[in-house]
């Protein structure tokens, strides 16, 4: 096991993998930027270094910095946590150079995985199902309708290079798809200077379900059952669940095998998360492997008893894994909220600041996960999460009443936070009857 | 005692440590680079954005078709000329250290599926200097292109010549550019690419040779050294001497071009150096505007002179279409108030020179308002020179108020250069083609309107001076311009009456129109040359000389 962790990360995620690495006995090292001088994480690690200026670019994201931190300290291993570093597979690989273990999967499977399309085309040649859509980049409108014929409507029209919703188009008909293709084109061209579009069908209202693998070097690979991340607003998640409402004991079990699969394909190991859309007709397909610890993991760790952190380290170790997946006994249900520095009312504007007074209240099944204290500050420079407040009951309505209860008692004094909106979802009807899509947010709160 | 040194390895081999070579510190920016990462980045810092020296065998991959490069002349023996004491097994040493078996890699590739003979430098090895086996490879590199008809392409760095070979080495200098002249006076192209640093012996040789050059940016590049200069004349050197910038400025590059582009700008060049397909007459129908004539030749002046009036670089983005600008006259400096370059009309590349006088306040400064300085009839002479070469028509457009009136046109000949332009265009094999399509100033406007024929748009202007000149000179009055106007015969009709031009082009209603015009021009330009293509190279030249014979 390793003497010595360095953890390539702030705010409550490191927090919580200090507290595991004392739980193991393991000596931990932070990092943090000139910004984090006081965070709570400087200050409960056995060592912390300080690596650059407050933006992450210098900091957290300094590869070189953070490499001579570990170096120097003579951490023999490097827990990324989640954001920053943690997909970068040249990180990973500058880690293996150094003699670090990079607790994660190897660079080769970082890099497989985070080349969308790559990873898309290996799945589907091993037959996990997935969005049918063009299979090679299209550039003339001409050849696009053809493609998307064939494909069937409703269809998204993507670009190649795209991110953050930039050269994305839905079309709906036959009849507006040139039109949109062309515009999406321009857009790409004008934001990416590269006009290589792909097409998919587009899955309306679909369910985002996603499930938690563990593979050790040997390979063994167990999956602790999904979670619903449905609850989205442009794409961030606000509410987790896990067991997802959607699915049935077949179906779950199908779409675990699934997940143990892709994970088997690329020879994964570490804790990874298999990501699925389930449509309304409860098709499901494959959409992407993340190759980390999940913001959301805490309620997987609730309904299974597995502290996947542990494993993590474990598995990075060169441990094999402890259990078979018939030792997995998923029970109960948990749920999680994300509290964020953010203000509703204003389009959901980042409200960085001081903390005066904080106040969480624990009981029977109330985990929160946090590196807010009185007296702290919230930094303009990162992530605007505050808490991850998860809750565990025996069955789904239970565990609200039980988040509504914990989130009256919540006290952050100070700065505006999304609280209040967490509560409204809670209470709304569609959501408590476990009747919601990707889209809910959409539809019923703007 | 063997076993606790087993174990100390065996420990040492699991501590965290970044083994040597791991990073290497811009010298720049002071930021650690990742090796890998800066070789994926093409050498250059991802923090900063310097040039690292690029190895040849990245510069290879980096500028040619996958897979197309075939080295050549590997069996060239090696020598120590003035048996110098220590050489051989210095070379040893760098060969086992580098891999690098001399200073240049020379072999065959293609780009953009253009064969090519290449040659590549690197500093690596003894800094790149030319000694017996490099002057050899590259006079073998264009010998054989010479043989196979195909273009060279130089990717020079070198210090220079190399010390340890002594006078052997100065030899490679004169050998190599011999290899050079054979390979251009069978008209075939050589593009040299100068980079970071080219000095000495190789700059003074076949580096300096190319019919296009090209640097890379902040590269040095001069004769002697920064250092021994220094050294000699005891005097401290300005920021950005012998810089790509300083030579750009002093008209010794044709471009500088990033290393991004630099695949993409040499393929470009290659296209346009290739020889001219079969010329075949196209008849399009083209709607014509109309004539909107006017009587008065002042207003015809005014109009000439309108601020919003399309400039060169406008009629060479509509009526062309590709242009791949050149700069330098390759004596004293670049001149913006004329822009040169080739062009491309239905895939036939044309050279385009033309008078710019620019848009806005700060591009006029710039351009000098269209007025010419000595460099820039240079630098058309040097472009004109190369069409001839490579056998392409010439098509110049005429903007001027006059050429560039000061102490400085002055020292550097201004007479001397107009006079040698006109000398030159008489002497091209190739046809000439000048539009006039602004102020038609003087002997600046003659200076590039030596052709063929000469054609005007229609609110064109053409004179010996500018109304007020001649106003000024004859009756020492400058506000008599409006009358000195309507006597000077200057307008388009006039001009064509008096047989100065051949043809009139419609300007209709001016922007609103400008996608018809040039549509227009176009086709009459591929008809000119079209009918030039008829005719032989004596012919060319003879018709020439008749058309101002008879003036």
């Amino acid at each position: 096991m390793f003497e010595k962790i360095l953890i390539a990360n702030r705010g409550e995620i490191a927090v919580r993998i200090i507290k595991v690495c004392k739980e193991m006995g393991i000596k931990s090292v932070a990092i943090y930027s000139e910004a984090d001088k006081d965070a709570l994480h400087t200050k409960m690690a056995d060592e912390a270094i300080c690596i650059g200026p407050a933006p992450s670019g210098d900091s957290y994201l300094n590869m070189e910095n953070i490499i001579s931190a570990a170096v120097g300290t003579g951490a023999q291993a490097i827990h990324p946590g989640f954001g920053f570093l943690s997909e970068n597979s040249l990180f990973a690989e500058k880690c293996k150079v150094c003699n670090i273990t990079f607790i994660g999967p190897t660079p080769e499977v970082i890099c497989k995985m985070g080349n969308k399309v790559e990873a898309r085309n290996m799945m589907r040649n091993a037959g996990v199902p997935i969005i049918s859509g063009s299979r090679t980049p299209v550039f003339d409108v001409c050849e696009a309708k053809k493609v998307a014929l064939e494909l069937g409507f409703p269809i998204m029209i993507k670009a190649a290079a795209g991110g953050g919703g930039k050269g994305m188009r839905i079309s709906n008909t036959e009849d507006d798809f040139n039109e949109n293709f062309v515009t999406a084109q321009m857009e790409a061209n004008s934001s990416f200077r590269d006009g290589t579009m792909y097409l998919e069908r587009y899955i309306e209202a679909p369910n985002h379900i996603e499930f938690q693998i563990l593979a050790d070097k040997y390979g063994n690979v167990i999956q602790l059952g999904e979670r619903d991340c449905s609850i989205q607003r442009h794409h961030q998640k606000i509410i987790e669940e896990a067991p997802s409402p959607k699915l049935s004991v077949k179906l779950r079990k199908e779409m675990g095998n699934i997940a143990i699969k892709v994970a088997k394909i690329v020879n994964y190991e570490g804790a990874g998360t298999v990501e699925f859309l389930l449509d309304k007709f409860g098709k499901y397909y494959f959409i992407e492997m993340n190759t980390r610890i999940q913001v959301e993991h805490g309620i997987t760790e609730m309904i299974s008893n597995v502290d996947i952190v542990k494993e993590q380290i474990k598995i990075a170790a060169g441990y094999s894994l402890e259990f078979k997946q018939e030792n997995i006994l998923l029970q109960g249900h948990a749920i999680e909220c994300r509290i964020n520095a953010e203000n509703p009312k204003m389009g959901f504007v980042p409200c960085p600041g001081k903390i005066n007074n904080v106040y969480f209240p624990s009981g029977n099944g109330v985990r929160i996960d946090t590196a807010l204290f009185n007296g702290c500050s919230v930094s303009p420079f990162y992530d605007s999460m505050l808490a991850k407040i998860i809750v565990y009951d025996s069955e789904r309505k239970k565990a609200i009443r039980k988040m509504k209860n914990v989130l009256e008692k919540i006290k952050i004094d100070g700065i505006i936070t999304n609280l209040e909106f967490q509560n409204a979802i809670l209470n709304h009807r569609d959501f408590e009857e476990g009747n919601f899509t990707t889209d809910f947010i959409v539809d019923k709160f703007s | 005692m063997n076993d606790k040194d087993n174990r100390t390895d065996r420990n040492k081999e699991n501590i965290p440590a970044v083994p040597p070579g791991m990073w290497i510190k811009c010298t720049k920016c002071g930021k650690l680079i990742y090796r890998k990462e800066l070789e994926k980045n093409k050498f250059i810092c991802m923090k900063c954005g310097k040039y690292f020296r690029m190895p040849s065998e990245n510069r290879i991959l980096d500028i040619i078709d996958e897979g197309s490069f075939v080295e050549l002349f590997t069996d060239v023996l090696d020598k120590n000329p003035i048996d110098f004491p220590g050489y051989s097994e210095k070379k040893e040493i760098i060969k086992k250290e580098t891999n690098l078996e001399e200073a240049v890699i020379t072999g065959k590739a293609s780009i953009g599926h253009i064969e090519v003979m290449l040659g590549v430098c690197d500093t690596r090895y003894l800094m790149g200097s030319m000694g017996y086996i490099v002057g050899e490879k590259i006079t073998k590199l264009f010998e054989n292109a010479t043989k196979a008809q195909l273009p060279v392409i130089m990717i020079n760095c070198s210090g220079g010549a190399r010390m340890q070979e002594g006078i052997i080495s100065l030899m490679q200098m004169a050998k190599t550019v011999d290899s050079v002249k054979q390979h251009s006076d069978a008209g075939l192209l050589y593009i040299s690419v100068l980079t970071d640093p080219t000095t000495g012996g190789v700059a003074a040789s076949f580096a300096m040779l190319g019919d296009v050059i090209l640097a890379e940016p902040n590269s040095l590049i001069g004769f002697a050294g920064p250092r021994v200069i220094e050294q000699t004349t005891k005097q401290k050197l300005p920021v950005g001497f012998q810089t790509s910038e300083f030579l750009y400025e002093h008209g010794f590059l044709d471009m500088i071009v990033i290393r991004r582009e630099l695949k993409e700008r040499i393929y470009e060049i290659l296209k346009a150096h290739q020889k001219p397909k079969v010329i075949e007459r196209k008849r399009k129908t083209i709607s014509v505007c109309t004539f909107c004539d006017y009587k008065d030749s002042w207003k015809k002046v005014q109009l000439s002179r309108k601020i919003d009036r399309p400039t060169t670089v406008d009629y060479i983005t509509h009526v062309f279409e590709r242009f791949i600008e050149f700069h330098g006259d390759g004596e004293t400096g670049e001149d913006q108030a004329i822009i040169g370059g080739i062009a491309f009309l239905d895939n036939i590349p044309v050279t385009v020179i033309g008078h710019q006088k620019g848009k806005t306040t700060e591009e006029r400064i710039i351009r000098n308002f269209g007025m010419a300085h000595p460099e820039g009839y240079r630098k058309a002479i040097r472009l004109m020179k190369e069409a001839e070469k490579f056998r392409r028509p010439i098509i110049t457009f005429i903007d001027t108020p006059g050429a560039a009136c000061g102490v400085e046109a002055e020292k550097r000949g201004e007479a001397s250069a107009i006079a040698k332009c006109i000398y030159e265009m008489f002497n091209l094999k190739v046809p000439i083609l000048s539009i006039l399509i602004g102020e038609g100033g003087s002997g600046g406007a003659l200076g590039l309107a030596v052709a063929n024929e000469v054609w005007a748009m229609e609110n064109s202007t053409y004179s010996i001076l500018s109304p007020e000149g001649f106003a000024s000179i004859l009756w020492k009055n400058e506000k008599r311009a409006k009358e000195a106007a309507n006597l000077m015969k200057m307008t388009a009709k006039d001009l064509l009456d008096l047989g100065v031009i051949e043809k009139i082009l419609p300007e209709g209603n001016g922007a609103s129109e400008f996608k018809v015009i040039t549509d227009f021009l176009q086709v009459q330009i591929l008809d000119f040359i079209y009918n030039m293509s008829l005719k032989n190279e004596d012919e060319i030249v003879a018709s020439r000389e008749t058309r101002f014979r008879s003036f």
